[in-house]
């Protein structure tokens, strides 16, 4: 897959509002569900509105449940966010217990769609010591020297120039104590 | 009768749509034929897709070297080296990656001064012959050494 998909966007994560950050908002608003009363593509709907439903209902008590029974229709479910996506998920020939694991990822998503996030971590604020500028290491005496300065105008040391070590080495080979020649 | 011929007739494929459509998608964002006609995307999408698959070591191969080239450059402002820093932060035992000491060179500017510090001081103590530092040492950093 090409990270220049049309149908997969990509972008950095994010939460709406912070959620989480104090308390937990669910960001599911209201999730539609769509059966047929006699069809058998819409047992598993069926089962799970006669067993699940209630309970779901009251672990998430932020979101209104609606139910369409709909002659001679497939099963779906609509899920609608408080930023206002709507997603929406075919349940036909689903199972019981496959339309409750769809139906707590509905509940466990933002309306924010479904990307290819470039980095796994996101803050508002990178840096606590100060960004760094072109100024951060400076001296802030530069501000007020005068140029030409006795300090700053001189050459950083940078070790013995190559001029120096060839005067060194041409030290090291004299000879200290030479020979006189007998006459 | 004749069933030689209707047996033998093959059905045509009915997955021709479903393929074409996966294709499709891939190709979506291409110009001109490429996106919209089946026997010319193919040969740029199974191009684009070799690509893919071997920029994904390129990629790692990249991020480090931008990561090295960041540090070096932060480093240098600070009179330092890279081989320096790196050398002399593997001796004092600090273990942390490219990633985040160029994270640390641009947003904690005045952690990674502190780190190219110790590196230094350490490598006044024990210095690595070819590795040549002349600049006084760095002032407010107590090694093991001196205590």
């Amino acid at each position: 897959m090409s990270n220049k998909h049309l149908f997969l966007p990509s972008g950095f994560i994010r939460t709406p509002l912070q959620n989480g950050l104090g308390r937990y908002i669910p960001q599911l608003q209201r999730i539609t569900l769509k059966f047929c009363k006699n069809h058998g593509g819409s047992r598993g709907v069926r089962d799970f509105i006669e067993t699940d439903l209630m309970e779901f209902a009251k672990t998430n008590p932020g979101t209104v449940v609606y139910l369409k029974p709909r002659r001679h229709r497939y099963p779906c479910m609509v899920a609608e966010y408080l930023n206002g996506e709507r997603e929406y998920l075919s349940c036909h020939e689903f199972s019981r217990a496959e339309i409750q694991k769809w139906l707590s990822y509905m509940c466990t998503r933002s309306g924010i769609p479904v990307m290819r996030f470039r980095k796994y971590q996101h803050t508002d604020y990178p840096s606590i010591q100060g960004v760094w500028n072109p100024f951060t290491h400076q001296a802030p005496e530069i501000n007020v020297a005068q140029f030409p300065h006795e300090i700053l105008s001189k050459p950083v040391n940078n070790g013995p120039t190559a001029t120096d070590q060839l005067i060194e080495i041409f030290k090291k080979t004299q000879i200290k104590d030479p020979v006189k020649p007998e006459h | 009768m004749l069933i030689t011929r209707v047996l033998c007739s093959r059905t045509p494929n009915a997955d021709g749509f479903w393929k074409r459509r996966r294709v499709f998608k891939l190709t979506a964002h291409y110009y001109g034929r490429k996106r919209n006609c089946y026997s010319i995307a193919i040969r740029y999408l199974h191009r684009a897709l070799v690509y893919v698959r071997k920029s994904r070591k390129l990629k790692k191969r990249d991020a480090v070297e931008l990561w090295q080239q960041r540090i070096s450059a932060g480093c240098r402002e600070l009179g330092s080296s890279y081989e320096a820093l790196v050398r002399g932060m593997a001796r004092c035992q600090i273990a942390l990656d490219r990633k985040t000491l160029a994270n640390l060179a641009i947003w904690e500017p005045r952690t990674f001064k502190s780190l190219t510090h110790i590196a230094a001081a350490k490598l006044q103590r024990e210095p690595i012959k070819g590795l040549n530092d002349f600049s006084p040492p760095p002032a407010g950093v107590i090694t093991r050494g001196m205590l």
